[in-house]
């Protein structure tokens, strides 16, 4: 799931917004040619498809990644996992990770490659409470789903309810 | 220990016997008509999303305790819809068996206005849409005899429900498109992903007679429409990602798009709209649109620090109300001389004279955490 943040503190002058103005998100819908970047994803991606596999390695990445100014967290809405027993990648002990979910496009600072980022929500327990993080990048209404941080990925696991965010790397972007 | 309290009972009795004591079990009730700048809130409890609130406020008042006026509750983010031909507003909602585990239930659940008491519940297909709060996802048309809930599963589908009878009727597919927007008569409309509208045309029993799709309109990926419309005289105004608005005829059985026009002057450089909820519109037929400036790339849920208000006849901007406090959503009473209410980022509630934009007072501290949608009260 997506939203708040920023509303609770004020925070419309937050940092993310010179992270936003140079990230620019390259139009997923139709011109996702994405690349596993290292790091096999276990579960499928749908309604998400993959393009064709590329051998680039993945070069790293720099920060902090509990905190929303992460390069990664540029769509996201919802409580960092990184922040609640899980990790940027993985879900908190006894959660349940959804199969689906909504994607961004978000630039790694270290290459200035923009990545698919999948925000796999973590499900089965009741909101974390802990970073909460709202960024809106490419984020679009919720007639177009894949691209929306407004709904509840919570689908297809054993409970809708809630919990946490990840931000799982699945390829990069490239321009159509 | 009997005889000890029947001791206590009758000292009681003769300590105080002579004055009237106060009547126990006396619970209060509300008019079946709410006072026109009543305002309900809805508190998504977005920390604990089960115990979400619907809270009655009289935004008129400086009493923070007679203000109050009570609530209701709405499990897991639920949606809301006010009827406007009979006393009841309805709530979809889901539960789990074991709170946050267990069996799914999702239930149309009908309150009394009078009471804030639950008087029925419908059972319905347990993939109501799981999202932010939105005034379409829970739609009410022909006449209010059939409620249309919004599911998304991914798949995308309204489920029906008779309001009469109280019975779920069935579930109508509308791959692609979104939400549920009402139109005229016994249809309603969606919005979707690839720029079109989607009209449906529903029997008496719910069923779908006919469904077209409009041509492509908008474009979805670069300007999208908002999809938080303001409804006047069954128009429905779509502000856009880039500043314009596109106003959709929903007053027939098919949905009608019509000419976009600008909300932004070519000297306003970086004012966009933005919030949860950046639409109203009050009984003159005015539009209100909440304002950010300095936009960016992602900036479009931002909270607004203006709220623009529109003749939609002329199409020209009437007045600029300047907020005290950046809002993330707003809403107008029905009446003539209305409230522009707004949830601030503190998370309390600012009330306005919409007619003059001054601040008349901030309502806090009523047990809300996440008030993220107001409602002018019917």
């Amino acid at each position: 799931m997506k939203w708040l943040n920023g509303w609770f503190d004020g925070a419309t002058e937050n940092s993310t917004r010179s992270v936003a103005q140079k990230t620019s998100r390259r139009g997923f819908i139709g011109k996702l040619a994405s690349a596993i970047a290292g790091g096999a994803v276990a579960i499928p991606l749908l309604p998400i498809a993959r393009g064709q596999q590329a051998a680039n390695a993945f070069p790293g990445e720099e920060g902090d990644r509990s905190s929303c100014d992460y390069w990664r967290y540029c769509a996201i809405d919802g409580f960092l996992c990184s922040c609640c027993g899980g990790s940027i990648n993985s879900c908190p002990p006894g959660t349940e990770m959804s199969p689906i979910t909504w994607i961004g496009t978000c630039e790694n600072p270290l290459d200035g490659v923009n990545y698919i980022i999948s925000y796999n929500d973590c499900c089965g327990k009741s909101s974390c409470g802990n970073c909460l993080c709202q960024r809106n990048e490419g984020d679009r209404p919720v007639y177009n789903p894949r691209a929306s941080n407004d709904l509840n990925w919570c689908l297809g696991t054993s409970s809708n309810t809630y919990h946490c965010s990840t931000a799982i790397v699945i390829g990069t972007a490239i321009d159509a | 220990m009997k005889k000890l309290l029947l001791v206590l009972f009758l000292y009681s009795l003769t300590a105080f016997g002579e004055i009237q004591p106060e009547q126990i079990g006396v619970i209060k009730t509300l008019p079946e008509t709410y006072p026109a700048h009543w305002i309900i809130a809805q508190d998504a409890s977005f920390f604990h999303m089960n115990d979400g609130k619907m809270i009655v406020l009289d935004a008129d008042s400086d009493d923070p305790s007679a203000r109050y006026k009570g609530m209701f509750n709405a499990s897991f983010i639920g949606q809301f819809y006010q009827a406007k031909t009979r006393p009841e507003m309805y709530v979809a909602e889901t539960f789990h068996a074991r709170g946050t585990r267990g069996e799914r239930t999702d239930v149309l659940t009908i309150y009394d206005k009078r009471t804030l008491a639950p008087i029925g519940e419908v059972v319905i297909p347990p993939k109501r849409a799981s999202q932010m709060p939105l005034d379409y996802n829970l739609q009410l048309v022909d006449n209010e005899k059939l409620a249309l809930i919004y599911n998304f599963t991914p798949a995308t589908s309204v489920s029906v429900v008779d309001l009469v009878a109280r019975e779920f009727l069935t579930e109508i597919p509308i791959p692609g498109c979104s939400l549920v927007y009402p139109l005229g008569g016994r249809a309603f409309a969606s919005l979707c992903a690839d720029g079109s509208i989607l009209s449906v045309v529903l029997d008496e029993n719910g069923q779908q007679v006919s469904a077209s799709r409009s041509e492509k309109f908008f474009d979805a990926n670069d300007d999208p429409l908002i999809e938080k419309a303001a409804m006047i005289d069954g128009v429905g105004y779509f502000p856009t990602f880039k500043g314009n608005v596109v106003p959709i005829d929903l007053s027939g059985s098919t949905a009608v798009p019509g000419e976009p026009w600008p909300l932004v002057g070519d000297k306003e450089v970086g004012w966009l709209p933005g919030g949860l909820q950046v639409t109203a519109s009050d009984a003159k037929g005015h539009l209100y649109v909440l304002m950010h400036k300095d936009s960016y790339d992602g900036s479009h849920k931002d909270p607004g620090v203006e709220v623009w208000v529109f003749d939609t006849d002329a199409r020209r901007r009437i007045d600029r109300i300047e907020l005290q406090l950046p809002a993330i959503s707003i809403a107008v009473t029905r009446d003539d001389d209305p409230l522009l209410v707004a949830t601030n980022i503190n998370m309390e509630i600012d009330v306005y004279d919409a007619g003059d934009g001054n601040h008349l007072r901030t309502i806090g501290d009523f047990g809300q955490e996440t008030p993220l949608l107001l409602h002018g009260a019917r």
